[in-house]
């Protein structure tokens, strides 16, 4: 049943209130107290420069896009064939699979990232196990560089992308499977050319909310991280903790803001009711 | 009008900023909110200085967690929440170049003598109420045949081989000082730190560092989880893993001494509270039961004579530690933070 356009403002409005009162009010405010700290628009500007062109950030930037881009390829191939499976599956094995997918987010990230590092160390699980079965002679480094960065957040972000896809999955009508197959198609070409297409924009959003969510991240890379995984959120929060240079943090947080607002009207193009339910 | 509105709209981001504080009731006349590290921090304060406090003047304490960033915006915002900052060194100074922190009372005090504080770790409007310092620990286990013993040998990664680690600029400094004395510079020769100078004889090492640590619980875990065989460390730290029988030790030789100091703010709404929980906190025979409890040392001069022989030997900022270590400049990295921090930044992610 279509909800008429005030019911939708009403509905809308404790929501909207929160936000605006929570977030935007209080990021206009540090954004425009910092940068207002600096002077004129030339000493801004000077000051633009100095930080978005000292190296730092850009390095970051290139961490932070990279990370982002290898996270979100890994989270796609190993939440696809998950989802599938969870959208095909009935009854209490549905129930176990999404308890599996969701039960791990009752604690904090905190918590699950100190887990990893437990399984990840030198002389963790993996490592023992790894050692135990002479398949490496001395321990791997899985922890405190790039690789544990992307095994940390690759498991945090993969239920966005499950539930994004299954979604876009359980949407489908499988009666357009049986028809092609009646028409002689086999399982590959189902899949290649009815299963798969129908669920296109659901990839497209679960890529785009899992990239926007991981260039943002900052607890796994801080903890889980080498000397030089330095992301764009944790540069911020050296500015904001350790120089207080606000002003610099504020300019950080631009470039940060604009990349995901941009993401995300790309995102919300894709991600329309109308669209995931055709 | 336009002030009316100002002012609400003060009240209002101040309230948003401080939303955590926010629940505090209509004040309640004799309590002082102190700001503190936290943890065990707390319960070892308690017991030897917030209780007996309040059993003797019937203000109440209450301690409370906020980070340099939070404060920096209470004041900003001019709705502090709380009284009495108990913070490092180097945070309080930026707040008080801001002008947020009313003069101590020294004249006023009933406890604790002045002239007993020594005076490097007292200013007009902060005073500093324990030192600690970063130590270079190991693993006795890696080096069964000696341990490095100053910081040149930790640099020497042919002699004593295996994983290290160092603090990170987010620790709240990077560990520049020790490259400076690892390349001969000597301690009373080290500020100003040569930046250029200490990167370059970071580079050498940094093969060896599996990572350069950002918060204590970090660098505790990566030497009692042997992710590295040796590194800088607070004291602190590092003797609770001792105590506890892990196979650890630290040379006393070369370490860097640091400050915590306490600032009370000028528009606090107890400020008079805060000036006594000051006072008594500062007393020998308090400091020296706090020390004791979280290895750190006292900065009342005639807390050392009720320490034993044992706790004297291993409190930062003795008469032995004074000789073999450094006190951290922090009107250094006060005035060189930024610029540090972005030499740092660029540096690290080479």
């Amino acid at each position: 049943m279509p909800v008429r356009i005030p019911t939708a403002w009403l509905l809308l409005a404790p929501a909207l209130l929160l936000l605006a009162g929570l977030f935007l009010f209080p990021i206009g405010w540090f954004l425009h107290a910092s940068i207002s700290e600096l002077g004129t628009w030339s000493e801004i500007l000077t000051e633009a420069e100095d930080v978005l062109l000292s190296g730092a950030i850009s390095r970051s930037l290139v961490t932070t896009g990279w990370i982002g881009v290898v996270v979100t390829l890994l989270v796609l191939v190993i939440g696809y064939p998950m989802s599938y499976a969870l959208s095909r599956a009935r009854g209490w094995v549905f129930t176990a699979i999404l308890l599996c997918i969701v039960l791990p987010y009752f604690t904090s990230t905190i918590v699950r990232t100190y887990a990893w590092m437990v399984l990840l160390g030198r002389n963790g699980l993996i490592n023992q196990i790894l050692l135990g079965l002479g398949l490496v002679g001395e321990p791997v480094n899985l922890l405190y560089n790039r690789t544990g960065v992307i095994i940390g957040m690759t498991y945090v972000l993969l239920p966005y992308m499950v539930l994004t896809l299954f979604a876009a999955m359980k949407a489908v009508d499988p009666r357009l499977m049986q028809a092609a197959e009646g028409m002689g198609a086999s399982p590959a070409q189902v899949f290649r050319k009815v299963f798969m297409p129908l669920t296109l924009h659901g990839v497209v959003a679960g890529v785009l909310i899992t990239f926007i969510l991981a260039i943002g991240f900052f607890v796994t890379p801080a903890l889980m991280g080498g000397p030089s995984d330095v992301m764009i959120a944790m540069l911020i929060e050296r500015e904001v903790e350790i120089t207080q240079n606000w002003p610099s943090a504020a300019l950080m947080t631009i470039v940060l803001l604009v990349v995901t607002l941009a993401l995300y009207a790309v995102y919300s193009r894709f991600a329309e009711p109308g669209e995931a339910v055709r | 009008m336009t002030d009316l509105i100002r002012l609400n709209r003060r009240l209002l981001l101040g309230t948003a900023l401080a939303a955590p504080f926010v629940a505090r009731p209509a004040l309640a006349a004799g309590e002082v909110i102190v700001r503190t590290p936290g943890g065990t921090y707390d319960d070892v304060m308690r017991k030897y200085v917030y209780e007996p406090f309040t059993r003797e003047t019937g203000i109440t304490v209450r301690p409370v967690a906020a980070t340099s960033a939070k404060l920096l915006a209470m004041f900003r915002a001019g709705n502090v929440e709380l009284d009495l900052i108990d913070t490092g060194a180097g945070q309080l100074l930026t707040l008080d170049r801001m002008g947020a922190l009313a003069p101590i009372a020294y004249d006023k005090w009933r406890w604790t003598k002045p002239e007993d504080i020594s005076p490097e770790l007292k200013s007009a409007n902060r005073v500093s109420n324990f030192v600690y310092c970063t130590v270079l620990g190991y693993s006795k286990e890696a080096f069964p045949n000696g341990a490095p013993d100053s910081w040149a040998q930790f640099w020497d990664a042919g002699k004593f081989p295996g994983p290290r680690m160092l603090g990170d600029m987010a620790s709240g400094s990077a560990h520049l000082e020790f490259a400076l004395l690892a390349d001969g510079v000597p301690k009373d020769k080290l500020y100003p730190l040569d930046v250029e100078r200490a990167l370059r004889v970071m580079d050498r090492i940094r093969p060896q560092i599996r990572r350069f640590w950002d918060t204590g619980a970090l660098s505790a875990q990566m030497l009692s989880d042997k992710e590295v065989v040796a590194g800088s460390i607070w004291n602190g730290r590092l003797q609770v893993l001792i105590d506890r029988g892990a196979p650890l030790a630290y040379t006393w030789n070369e370490h860097m001494i640091q400050v915590q100091a306490m600032g009370i703010f000028k528009d606090a709404r107890n400020v008079a509270g805060a000036q006594l929980l000051a006072d008594y906190m500062l007393q020998a025979e308090v400091q020296a039961k706090y020390a004791r409890d979280l290895i750190y040392g006292p900065t009342n001069t005639k807390s050392f004579p009720l320490m034993t022989e044992e706790e004297r030997a291993r409190a930062p900022g003795g008469p032995r530690s004074t000789q073999t270590g450094f006190y951290q400049n922090n009107e250094w990295w006060e005035d060189n933070r930024d610029r540090v921090n972005r030499q740092w930044s660029r540096w690290v992610q080479k």
